[in-house]
């Protein structure tokens, strides 16, 4: 059985360019709100920082116009590259964990059909824990001395960790927290992507005898595809920029072991005073997001059906 | 492991079930710890919530929520929160499932990219521009502002859950409404739309959730009037004024509508919708 | 105290007052601004809240209206940030802590000079009782920017209890606080001997107290001085006081955990902040048996380092005299003696000899003590924290960068040290 089979049992599309010429002026008018909102929300902020990533301010507030000396300082910057490689291993490992933890518990969750719904949300409930709540909570829990985390590890016999102390273990431990935070989110969005998937696939499917295992790989996991794509790319957007638990916790510490470029920029622009250079900052982390995101929607419109 | 529908169930899809819940189980003691931890530090004495070994018996007390009515006009700033949560999810629905279902027709993608640009870059970047602007315009400390900045936040994320949902649905679904000359609008009212009910209910849980614990743009925006329950969680966390039993028990407060929502929205989450136009 | 010092201050304070009152009493009327709306930023310190508890008062007192907006300390400084940022009048009075952002909000121009205010007060207000000392450090360019509203600085806490149990005696030198913290820990395995700040952005609060001690200094002849002989030895000093003898995880260490580590019993010494002092008694575990000191002297005797907040006046406010009329409310002798009843420290002599807030603190021993401690920190007090520029926030990245490196063992002690003062000469440099 396989997935061309799966999708000739499927509507073929009609083309699509008669739709786009008649409907061209409806087509405008359903996404003129939305466009319309965001530019005028974020033009004057884009433009103003792109302004500001040009000047340099002294202490005094003054400004000179410096061209892109800020960003040939961001270059020669070892702590910002220091800051892009801290934010990518957190991105790629944090995102591993959570994509693949929150697929298996959207499907866990999708065959356990009469659990109630309140028990269903305990499930998703991780993320709705507002982050500076989260960040204490772990805090206290991570504690090498004062927490759960080490208490339980040495009833079972196990050396306790430094968890967010350790130059080396700061960032898994991050993404460990990030993971329980975000991974039922991912998990609720695959979930919605299950229910929506079209029973009349399966029905050829098992006339053809094949085991679920066979049925979830071959047939569920690529027409499941564009939602994973999706919440690969929300969780991409907010990972990227990674702050709310650093904030709290480590301040970007031990050192500078847990550093990510927005923690960087922010203190830069907000307790150093250099919104020049802060702007430099920000704005290329914008471009490497833009970035991501533009492969990603590549790959979703390549595993659209 | 999806579908188990067949004739009749066999022993093996009993196993699996049973695996199932077993799983299901132990992943619900893991993420679930820690929450349960949260609410039963919230009734704990401060200074016990950080003791060790950690407590797991204690005698409860409710002098943290006493606490928290009495010192934070709690009520209000839930109000407050309530009020910019709901305008800008409604926002954010409003605006995002037309775009959604445009996005999906014409597969062109760069208005949804544009929603998301609002999400790429760091929220700092948006406090001081933001803050002139409003001010300009006498907004500061309005829920106006505060619903406008936040709903830049939800309506990225309406579209983009609300993409595979449009896309799932295939063509032939629409053709018998385009033969008779329906508008797109129509189409999308009429037929579109009753079929990415799980979509939109999943779409409405995340932007309350966001807006509702989004603290950045509250804390420049509002004022005392309209600050909202989020930014009012950080003041439990001081110099010689930490109040963990305080924090604990606003954590659970604040942590409750959004849990309340899902589990209402649910409902249309596991309805088990049929695309019953689309067999064959 | 005898009491007939005490009668002899109260006396002296009496005619002060009398005279002074008989002065100005014509040229002051509260209510002269009654209608007016002044909007104060406040943060969540025990100080600002101390105080706002008394706003009605205020309110009734002068008829004017106050708007507060209460933020974390650090979102504060946020929010603050961007208000004045946008040179925005939203903000009539704040919050600031001359220590840390004072030349820095200075050199941007962000404070209304009070110095000429500061003679125009209310005929009780006593404008000389304030402490000298920190009106010295919220001096900037010979502009008043923030009149001082308490005095704090990290003092050591420590367990008699288990001194006795370990045949310790009271630290008197920084030799004896190492002496102590090896002799606890082979005396008693389950208690940490030694506890500070190691979290890098809070190391300097705590670190600076022992490298004046040591008689080091931060910038010597315009350049960053830490890798001299002192600067060095107090740079291995604290971080060999926190590595070998500290909890584990120290690097992540602030005032939260370190309170929560001591009140809970986990701790012999805890060097920290003299604020905690109401959070480290919850529960009243530790009222007995804790004991409090400034930090033991050094080579160069006992520098303490003794900060205060302040409440400023928005350069970008339209409305100056009538915010300085709140500024002037909240730091007078009054309001300044209800607040230390509540344990604030105030920055007013006069205050620590009244009657009722000595008996306050014969309530409890250990209250004594910590005003015992902190009267030491008001005389010979120095609030240099981090780098006495302008860049002084980033100044204090570096040393605790350095602090972490030699408390991970990552860096020689020469390579840690060098490496901070490369960076800082650069601040140093920056105009």
């Amino acid at each position: 059985m396989s997935i061309t089979a799966a999708k000739a049992t499927l509507a073929t599309r009609s083309g699509v360019g008669a739709e786009i010429d008649r409907s061209r002026v409806e087509i405008v008018a359903l996404s003129a709100p939305a466009i319309l909102f965001t530019a005028g929300m974020i033009a004057f902020p884009v433009i103003y920082t792109v302004w500001l990533g040009f000047h340099s301010f002294s202490s005094t507030g003054q400004q000179r116009f410096v061209g892109t000396a800020n960003y040939a300082r961001l270059v020669n910057d070892g702590e910002f590259w220091h800051g892009l490689w801290v934010t990518l291993a957190l991105y790629v490992l944090s995102l591993a964990m959570q994509l693949v933890l929150g697929i298996w518990l959207a499907v866990l969750l999708f065959n356990a059909k009469r659990i109630h719904g309140l028990v269903r949300s305990l499930f998703i409930s991780p993320f709705m824990m507002p982050p500076v709540v989260a960040g204490m909570m772990w805090l206290v829990i991570l504690d090498p001395s004062l927490g759960a985390a080490n208490y339980i590890l040495q009833s079972l016999g196990l050396p306790p960790s430094d968890w967010l102390a350790s130059p080396t273990w700061v960032i898994p431990t991050i993404a460990v927290i990030d993971t329980w935070q975000w991974a039922p989110y991912v998990a609720l969005i695959v979930l919605g992507g299950l229910q929506s998937l079209p029973p009349s696939v399966y029905e050829a499917a098992q006339i053809d005898g094949a085991s679920a295992f066979r049925i979830f790989r071959r047939i569920t996991l690529p027409l499941l595809m564009p939602t994973i794509v999706t919440a690969t790319i929300l969780r991409s957007v907010d990972l990227l920029r990674f702050f709310d638990i650093i904030y709290i916790t480590t301040q970007g510490g031990p050192g500078n072991a847990s550093n990510t470029l927005n923690i960087y920029g922010f203190r830069v622009g907000f307790e150093f005073f250099n919104i020049g250079y802060a702007s430099a900052l920000m704005l290329t982390l914008t471009a490497i997001v833009f970035g991501a995101v533009l492969a990603l929607n590549r790959l979703r419109r390549a595993v659209a059906w | 492991m999806i579908p188990l529908s067949r004739s009749e169930p066999t022993l093996s899809d009993a196993w699996a079930a049973r695996i199932n819940t077993l799983l299901l189980l132990v992943a619900g003691l893991l993420i679930m710890t820690p929450t349960v931890w949260m609410v039963l530090s919230s009734f704990k004495p401060s200074f016990e919530v950080t003791a060790y070994p950690p407590k797991i018996l204690f005698s409860p007390t409710l002098e943290n929520y006493a606490q928290l009515t009495k010192t934070t006009p709690f009520l209000s700033f839930a109000l407050n929160s309530l009020i910019v949560t709901a305008g800008s999810t409604g926002i954010g629905l409003l605006f995002g499932i037309p775009a959604a279902f445009a996005v999906s027709w014409t597969r062109i993608s760069w208005p949804a990219l544009l929603a998301l640009a609002a999400r790429m870059a760091p929220g700092t970047l948006f406090l001081l521009p933001w803050y002139v602007m409003f001010r300009q315009v006498g907004l500061i400390g309005s829920y106006t502002a505060l619903i406008l900045s936040h709903a830049v936040i939800t309506m990225p994320i309406a579209i983009w859950v609300l993409l595979p949902s449009f896309d799932n649905i295939p063509r032939s679904v629409y053709e018998a409404a385009q033969v008779d000359g329906c508008s797109l609008t129509r189409i999308l009212l009429r037929i579109a739309l009753p079929l990415v009910g799980s979509g939109i209910a999943v779409a409405a849980i995340l932007c309350f959730v966001f807006s509702w614990n989004y603290f950045l743009f509250a804390l420049v925006l509002s004022n005392g009037d309209t600050k909202t329950l989020i930014a009012a969680a950080f003041n439990f966390v001081g110099e010689g004024s930490t109040q963990w039993g305080a924090l604990m028990a606003a954590a659970t407060l604040i942590a409750l509508p959004p849990l309340l929502l899902a589990a209402v929205v649910q409902r249309w989450l596991v309805a088990g919708l049929t695309l019953g136009a689309v067999k064959g | 105290m005898s009491i007939a010092r005490n009668a002899a201050v109260c006396a002296v304070s009496i005619i002060t007052f009398a005279t002074s009152f008989a002065a100005s009493a014509a040229d002051f009327d509260w209510k002269k601004f009654q209608g007016k709306t002044v909007t104060f930023l406040a943060n969540n310190n025990p100080v600002s809240q101390a105080i706002l508890g008394y706003k009605d008062e205020f309110e009734k007192l002068t008829g004017i209206k106050l708007k507060v907006d209460t933020y974390q300390e650090q979102q504060m400084r946020q929010r603050l940030v961007t208000v004045m940022n946008a040179r925005s009048d939203e903000v009539d009075v704040f919050m600031t802590l001359p220590s840390r952002e004072g030349e820095q909000f200075a050199a941007a121009g962000w404070y209304s000079d009070l110095s000429g205010m500061l003679k125009n007060t209310a005929p009780n207000y006593d404008a000389g009782g304030l402490s000298q000392a920190l009106l010295k450090a919220a001096n900037f360019g010979g502009k008043l920017t923030s009149v001082p509203l308490n005095i704090e600085g990290p003092i050591l806490y420590y367990r008699t209890d288990i001194f006795q149990k370990c045949s310790v005696a009271p630290p008197k030198t920084i030799a004896d606080v190492e002496a102590a913290a090896k002799k606890i820990k082979s005396c008693d395995s389950s208690v940490t001997p030694f506890v500070s700040r190691g979290l890098k952005p809070a190391v300097a609060y705590t670190f600076s107290n022992v490298l004046h001690n040591m008689g080091g200094t931060y910038v010597l002849n315009g350049k960053s001085d830490l890798c001299s002989a002192k600067g060095k030895k107090a740079l291995e000093t604290y971080s060999g006081l926190l590595r070998d003898y500290g909890p584990p995880g120290v690097v992540n260490y602030s005032f939260y955990q370190i309170s929560a580590l001591y009140r809970s019993g986990r701790a012999a010494m805890a060097f920290e902040s003299s604020n905690e002092l109401r959070t480290v008694m919850e529960g009243g575990e530790r009222l007995k048996d804790t004991s409090l000191m400034p930090f033991p002297a050094g080579d160069a005797g006992s520098v303490p380092t003794a900060i205060g907040w302040g409440m400023a006046v928005s350069a970008f406010s339209k409305q100056p005299d009538v915010a300085w009329y709140f500024v002037q409310w909240a730091s007078s002798p009054e309001i300044q003696k209800k607040v230390a009843l509540q344990g604030i420290a105030a920055p007013r002599p006069a205050v620590a000899q009244d009657h009722e807030f000595r008996r306050w603190l014969d309530e409890q021993p250990v209250r004594k003590e910590w005003q015992a401690a902190l009267d030491v920190l008001a005389t010979k007090g120095s609030s240099e924290v981090g780098y006495p520029i302008v860049a002084n926030p980033e100044s204090r990245e570096f040393i605790g960068q350095a602090v972490q490196d030699l408390i991970l063992k990552q860096k020689s002690v020469e390579q840690a040290c060098a490496d901070a003062d490369k960076a800082l000469d650069g601040l140093i440099a920056q105009k």
